[in-house]
């Protein structure tokens, strides 16, 4: 029994109980009705009279009028309350004094033994009246509480049904405005910096919701007007949500706050879901398109290489003839190598959506790209240091290897003709390093960092080799997709090293992979 | 002029077939051309060609369907995929469907009859003595007596080695995807562990190669796998 008064009690006004509770209890009556102590107190005088005519028209004796009056105080104090069944009860005992205390009709008491029996009435009236007040408040907080969670219960239920493709903090202010029945709900989604209220006279509540998330605190409005609770995703506070209304309870603050938040979070990773899927769709298309691109001006340089080359093997034109094909069968090259260069730019355009990453041995990459050039680098000698063995990178391959073909194409074309070139790798605090090294003229300063922007060719080279002008703009943007970055250092005598640095993988799967790549 | 063999071309553009039809031709070659995947298997069962030209990218069954079904009945037909993209997962597939090179469009001539013959040389060497011996370059493979020689001197390679270099000799001039070797060579049970392969890659061009760093014989055919040199390469520092 006195455990669930306390239940009822904690319920009524939370953990700071015993002052608060009482003040609960006054407010609840309070807003009952302002006449009701008085209407109560007219109740049980009304009642007192009827029992008063009734037991002096049946001549009942003190004893049983007495008895007849408790049961009235006590039905008073069950229906009305303790305050209304002590008026009552005062009524009471002055009627019991004045038409059942010998000498009857009289306020005169005559026998002291009378005395004794009025005073235990009243007493005995007051305290059972007390008692059957709390029982029925103790009652009536159960009650209240069981209607509390279930409207929990509906809340968390039709959190779920929310519409995720709507303003998901509109719905839910309307939600629990709808089953709590509160007069104003203000829902502050910090991530959006965005306020969501509805109800009346919300204004402050707006300024508590925040409040409450700046201090990182539960709050409560000015005379009690509101509460205010912070909402969390994981630990970290993500808004608030301040709500006012008679029907409220303090302590449902938390469940709603935390059921709010978690409407919140399920919106938030829909609507990453859902970004996702568009970045994805969006990659499906791009993807599509540049493969219809890459077909339909792949088919004409085909067919125009096949002719042009096919003419210079059939062995049958004159000299003249052969300088045309020649000319044909180049610049149809050169057209292929631009267009190719176009279409892997806008690729790694479009890449920035979705890389596909995989643990990459550097030496291989260095292999792989080394072989793409192979006809390119005849008869030149290429050096890879040893260092690139051991070192593992995570990234997307075709990328890389696109990336590092175009330093090893750039090295190629604009070094010293048949100088050697060398490419290494190695390891930094935060940092796996490519470089690819060429002797040759150096690259002016005020060009160092424009050449990798995408069209830009520096003067001098523009007349020394063909090229597009994108090789080196792909290798930056194929850096930094992977949150690396390219430079170059070019000096007379020491040459040109072009550099490409991507941001160190996770050290256990490079470990891992070390350890595979030494054992075999 | 004899013929240098039968070759069908399957390619849905018809510009393309209209080149490759006449430039082929004036190489010397007998040539058919089909537009889709399915005239291309139709065509095969009637006549016995050499080599096929099969473009991957076509409507329809498309070129790697049309050749997983062509080298289904025809295991000895060179196919030679015809691919726009390049991408090494449309070759890789391809190689998996049992073709037996690929090249990228659009392509010199010259590259294209050099594919052309490694195909036909191929579907000559299955009908030959597998024990024949092998010499390309200044390499020379012994397989009875598992013997390999570099310009007469003898090499000393483990059985790994010998069974590695063995079967790209003996595909020399035709790529051979990473899996494959490893399935070949170490068991069914092999086929991701690339880092190994590369490793034995590695020994072997060490062991044959003038200058490992710039192999001449062992080609890598970035990010697919190995290709044997197919003619003698190019007299650089070679004492022959």
């Amino acid at each position: 029994m006195d455990g669930k008064a306390e239940v009822a009690a904690g319920l009524v006004a939370g953990s700071s109980a015993g002052i608060k509770a009482h003040s609960r209890v006054s407010y609840w009556k309070a807003v009952q009705s302002r006449f009701g102590i008085l209407r109560g107190c007219l109740a049980g005088a009304a009642a007192v009279a009827l029992m008063t005519f009734v037991a002096f028209r049946l001549n009942l004796n003190l004893s049983t009028a007495g008895f007849l009056y408790l049961v009235t105080v006590v039905m008073i104090a069950v229906v009305w309350g303790f305050w209304e069944a002590s008026v009552t009860s005062l009524i009471a005992v002055n009627c019991l004094n004045y038409f059942f205390v010998p000498p009857v009709l009289t306020w005169v008491v005559a026998d002291p033994q009378n005395w004794i029996a009025l005073a235990t009435f009243e007493i005995t009236a007051l305290t059972v009246s007390r008692l059957s007040t709390r029982v029925k408040g103790q009652a009536m907080a159960e009650a209240r509480q069981r209607a509390q969670v279930e409207k929990l219960y509906e809340l968390s239920r039709r959190i779920l049904l929310l519409d995720r493709r709507q303003n998901i903090g509109a719905q839910i202010v309307a939600l629990i405005q709808e089953i709590f029945q509160t007069e104003s709900v203000a829902l502050f989604d910090a991530t959006l910096a965005h306020l969501d209220v509805t109800g009346s006279e919300a204004g402050d509540l707006e300024v508590l919701a925040r409040d409450a998330y700046l201090l990182d605190r539960p709050l409560e409005g000015a005379g009690g007007r509101g509460w205010a609770h912070v909402l969390r995703l994981g630990s970290k506070p993500a808004g608030a949500i301040a709500l006012r209304g008679p029907q409220l309870d303090r302590l449902a603050m938390e469940p709603i706050a935390s059921l709010a938040a978690i409407a919140l979070e399920r919106a938030r990773s829909f609507e990453k879901e859902s970004r996702a899927e568009a970045g994805r769709q969006t990659e499906q298309l791009r993807t599509a398109v540049l493969d219809a691109l890459a077909h339909a001006f792949k088919t004409p340089l085909t067919v125009i290489r096949t002719a042009s080359s096919g003419l210079l093997e059939g062995g049958r034109l004159s000299s003249d003839d052969v300088e045309l094909a020649s000319l044909i069968d180049e610049q149809a090259e050169h057209l292929n190598r631009l267009t190719s260069k176009l279409l892997q730019m806008a690729r790694i355009d479009a890449a920035e959506v979705r890389l596909r990453r995989e643990r990459l041995s550097v030496l291989a990459l260095i292999e792989n790209v080394l072989a793409r050039y192979r006809e390119q680098l005849h008869g030149r000698r290429v050096s890879v240091s040893d260092d690139a063995s051991r070192l593992e990178v995570h990234g997307d391959r075709e990328m890389l290897t696109m990336a590092l073909g175009q330093f090893i194409d750039n090295a190629s074309r604009y070094s010293t003709p048949a100088s050697p070139i060398s490419v290494a790798a190695e390891e930094t605090l935060g940092e796996i390093i490519v470089t690819v090294h060429n002797e040759g003229p150096p690259i002016r300063p005020a060009d160092r960092e424009r050449i990798f922007e995408r069209f830009y060719r520096a003067e001098e080279s523009r007349h020394r080799a063909p090229g597009t002008g994108l090789g080196l703009s792909i290798a930056k943007k194929a850096a930094e997709a992977h949150g690396g970055r390219t430079w170059v250092v070019s000096e007379e005598r020491a040459g040109t090293t072009f550099f490409f640095a991507l941001p160190r993988g996770i050290r256990r799967q490079f470990d891992a992979v070390a350890r595979q790549g030494s054992d075999s | 002029m004899p013929s240098h063999g039968k070759v069908l071309i399957v390619d849905d553009e018809i510009s393309i077939r209209r080149a490759l039809h006449n430039t082929l031709h004036g190489m010397g070659f007998d040539v058919d051309d089909a537009s889709t995947g399915e005239a291309a298997l139709q065509l095969v069962r009637e006549v016995a060609y050499d080599v096929m030209l099969l473009d991957i990218n076509m409507p329809g069954i498309g070129g790697i369907r049309a050749c997983r079904e062509i080298r289904r009945s025809q295991p000895r037909l060179g196919i030679l995929m015809l691919t726009v993209r390049d991408s090494e997962e449309d070759k890789v597939a391809a190689l998996d469907a049992g073709a037996d090179d690929y090249i990228t469009k659009p392509f010199n001539i010259r590259e294209l009859a050099a594919r052309i013959r490694a195909a036909l040389r191929r579907s000559f060497i299955s009908r030959a003595d597998p024990d024949a011996v092998v010499r390309i370059g200044n390499i020379e493979l012994d397989p009875p007596r598992r013997l390999v020689r570099k310009g007469g001197e003898p090499v000393h390679l483990t059985p790994k080695e010998f069974d590695l270099l063995h079967y790209l000799m003996a595909h020399a001039g035709l790529p051979i995807t990473h899996a494959r070797l490893l399935h070949v060579v170490w068991g069914p049970e092999y086929g991701g562990e690339l880092e190994y392969l590369r490793t034995f890659v590695r020994q072997l061009r060490k062991k044959l190669e003038d200058d490992p760093a710039d192999p001449a014989y062992l080609l890598t055919d970035s990010h697919i796998g190995y290709r044997f040199a197919e003619a003698k390469p190019e007299p650089v520092g070679e004492n022959a």
